[in-house]
C-alpha cells in the first residue's frame, strides 16, 4: 500500500513538472514570435516627406494619375464632396493675374494631424512595442495601436477623421488596419464611411531612405473592387528637424487670395 | 488509495498554480497590465491630476512691472480668442493626458489639445542655430539621458506666439530657456517633470516647479483635439464680453 502510494506521489510530480514545463514553453514560444515580429519591423522612426515621383507638378496633379474608384452604383450617387488633395475647391486652373482665395484662414478644426494621407508637411513616426504614433507639424497625433486589440463596436463609436487603427508587423512591412473614420471623400474618386476599412501597408526600401504607402480601401457597398494606391516619401536628413505649423484666424494675410505670376517659359 | 489520489491530484494543481503565478508575477507590472518598465524608458500615456502640480510663485526681475503683466495676457487671450497654437507650457499642463513614445532617436509628445506636437531629439547635442531656426511656441529641444534622469534642453521660443503664461508667473519670451528633468517614480506608475525656467529679463532667479503625471492604463486610447472655431461669434462674445449675473 505505501509502495504504490508513493509511486502515485512520484508520478503526481511527474505530472506537475511535464504540465508546468509545457505552460512554461507556452510564453516562450510567443516571446520568441513576438522577438522575430520586433526583428523584422522597418525602421520608420524620424520624419519622411511626401515626393511627387511622377513629375506632375502638384499632389493634385499626381493623384489624379492615380487609377479611379470603381464605385457601386450607390456610392456612385453620393455627392463626391471634396478631394482630399484638391487644394482649389473650384478645380480650375487660375492664369496669371487671376485670384483666386486658398484657404478661409479657419485654425483649430478638429481632428488633427493633418488627416489619414499626408500632405506637404512632413510626416514623423516613432515606434514602441505598444503604439506607433504618426504626428505633423501641428497639434495631435495618429496612434496605431499594436497590442493586438481589436477595433471598437462600431455601433458605439463616434467616427473622427483619423478612425480607429490596429497594426502590426508582416513581412517586414508595417500593416495597419483603420475603421470608424468620418464619412467623406477618398482620393482619386472613392468614398468612405465609418463601416468602410482602410488597410495601409508602409515599406522601407533596403537602404532605409524612402518609404512607400499603400492605402486599400474596401467596403462592398462602395467599391465593387478594392482602391489602391500608393504614395512616395523620402527619409529627411538626420540633422532635419520638425517645423510648427502656425496658425492665425486673426491674421488677414491668412486668408487673402493668391495671384498667380506670370510663368517663366 | 483514494487519499493517494487525491494527493497525487493535489500536489498536480498545486505545482501548476505556484508556476501560473511565477509567470504571470513575472509579466505584470504594479497594475496588472504591464510589464515593469525601464527606469530609462518614459513611453505611455500621462495624466496630470489635481494634485499633480507643485509650483511655487517665480521670483520676477524688476522689469517686469503689472502693465508688462497685463500685456501678456492680452496676447494670450488673443492667442486663445482667435484658436493659435497654444504652445509648450499648454501642452505639458494639458487637462488631458498626453502621449509621450520613445524612439531611438527621439522622443515625440502628442497631446490632445491645441498645442503643436513636441520633439525632443535624442541625437543631437547642440541646438539649431538660431539664425536658422525660426522661433516657435515649443522650441528646439535636445535631450540625454543622466543616469535615470532625461534632460531636456530647449530654446528657440517665441515670446509672441500662443499662450506664453509660465506656471508660477512670468512668460516665456525669444531669450527663455527651460531645462526639464524626467524621472520615473513609483515602479514607473509616476513621471516626474522639474521645469526650470531661465530668463534675465523675466525672472530674477532660475523658475522651478514641478509637474507628477500618473501612468494610464495601455488600452487608454485618446481622443480628438476639441475643435475651436475662431469664427463663432457666441464663442467670441463668450470670451470677450463680461459675464451676465441674471
Amino acid at each position: 500500500m505505501r509502495r504504490s502510494r508513493r509511486a502515485f506521489l512520484l508520478f503526481a510530480a511527474a505530472l506537475g513538472i511535464v504540465v508546468a514545463l509545457t505552460i512554461w514553453q507556452a510564453p516562450t514560444a510567443s516571446i520568441a514570435q513576438r522577438s522575430e515580429s520586433i526583428a523584422a519591423r522597418p525602421d520608420l522612426e524620424g520624419g519622411w516627406v511626401r515626393i511627387d515621383p511622377e513629375g506632375s507638378g502638384s499632389f493634385g496633379g499626381l493623384t489624379s494619375k492615380f487609377p479611379r474608384a470603381v464605385l457601386t452604383p450607390a456610392a456612385a450617387a453620393i455627392p463626391a464632396g471634396r478631394d482630399p488633395d484638391d487644394v482649389d475647391p473650384d478645380a480650375k486652373p487660375h492664369g496669371p493675374g487671376d485670384p483666386y482665395i486658398v484657404s478661409q484662414g479657419r485654425c483649430g478644426g478638429p481632428g488633427g494631424a493633418g488627416g489619414i494621407e499626408p500632405n506637404s508637411a512632413a510626416l514623423f513616426m516613432v515606434q514602441t512595442d505598444h503604439e506607433v504614433l504618426l504626428t505633423r507639424e501641428g497639434p495631435g497625433g495618429r496612434h496605431i495601436y499594436m497590442d493586438g486589440r481589436a477595433h471598437p463596436d462600431l455601433t458605439r463609436w463616434t467616427p473622427t477623421p483619423l478612425g480607429h487603427s490596429v497594426g502590426r508587423y508582416e513581412g517586414g512591412e508595417l500593416v495597419v488596419d483603420t475603421m470608424g473614420l468620418t464619412p467623406g471623400a477618398v482620393t482619386a474618386g472613392g468614398r468612405r464611411t465609418a463601416e468602410t476599412r482602410l488597410t495601409e501597408r508602409y515599406r522601407v526600401t533596403s537602404d532605409g531612405k524612402k518609404l512607400t504607402i499603400t492605402y486599400t480601401w474596401n467596403d462592398p457597398k462602395l467599391y465593387q473592387k478594392p482602391h489602391t494606391y500608393s504614395l512616395e516619401f523620402d527619409r529627411l536628413p538626420p540633422d532635419s528637424y520638425a517645423f510648427e505649423g502656425w496658425c492665425d484666424s486673426s491674421d488677414p494675410l491668412q486668408r487673402q487670395s493668391i495671384v498667380p505670376p506670370a510663368q517663366l517659359q | 488509495m483514494m487519499k493517494s489520489i487525491v494527493g497525487a491530484i493535489m500536489a498536480a494543481v498545486l505545482m501548476l498554480t505556484l508556476t501560473l503565478s511565477d509567470r504571470m508575477a513575472a509579466q505584470e507590472g504594479p497594475e496588472g497590465n504591464r510589464a515593469a518598465p525601464s527606469p530609462r524608458d518614459i513611453s505611455g500615456f500621462w495624466e496630470l491630476s489635481v494634485d499633480g502640480s507643485n509650483v511655487p510663485a517665480a521670483v520676477l526681475a524688476p522689469g517686469v512691472t503689472s502693465a508688462v503683466l497685463d500685456a501678456q495676457a492680452r496676447k494670450d487671450a488673443h492667442a486663445i480668442r482667435w484658436c493659435n497654437i497654444l504652445g509648450l507650457q499648454h501642452a505639458m499642463g494639458s487637462s488631458r493626458p498626453i502621449d509621450i513614445r520613445q524612439g531611438a532617436r527621439m522622443i515625440v509628445i502628442a497631446t490632445e489639445v491645441n498645442a503643436a506636437t513636441r520633439y525632443l531629439y535624442l541625437d543631437r547635442r547642440t541646438h539649431i542655430n538660431r539664425e536658422e531656426f525660426d522661433p516657435t511656441t515649443n522650441g528646439d529641444s535636445i535631450a540625454r539621458w543622466e543616469g535615470n534622469v532625461l534632460v531636456v534642453d530647449t530654446v528657440g521660443f517665441d515670446g509672441n506666439k500662443g499662450v506664453t503664461a509660465i506656471p508660477g508667473g512670468g512668460f516665456r519670451t525669444a531669450d527663455s530657456h527651460l531645462v526639464e528633468r524626467y524621472r520615473l517614480l513609483n515602479d514607473g506608475s509616476l513621471l516626474a517633470v522639474t521645469f526650470t525656467w531661465e530668463d534675465p529679463k523675466v525672472f530674477r532667479t532660475p523658475h522651478t516647479y514641478e509637474f507628477r503625471y500618473q501612468r494610464l492604463p495601455q488600452s487608454y486610447e485618446p481622443r480628438p483635439p476639441l475643435s475651436c472655431d475662431p469664427f463663432d461669434e457666441e464663442r467670441t462674445r463668450f470670451l470677450t464680453g463680461l459675464p451676465e449675473a441674471k
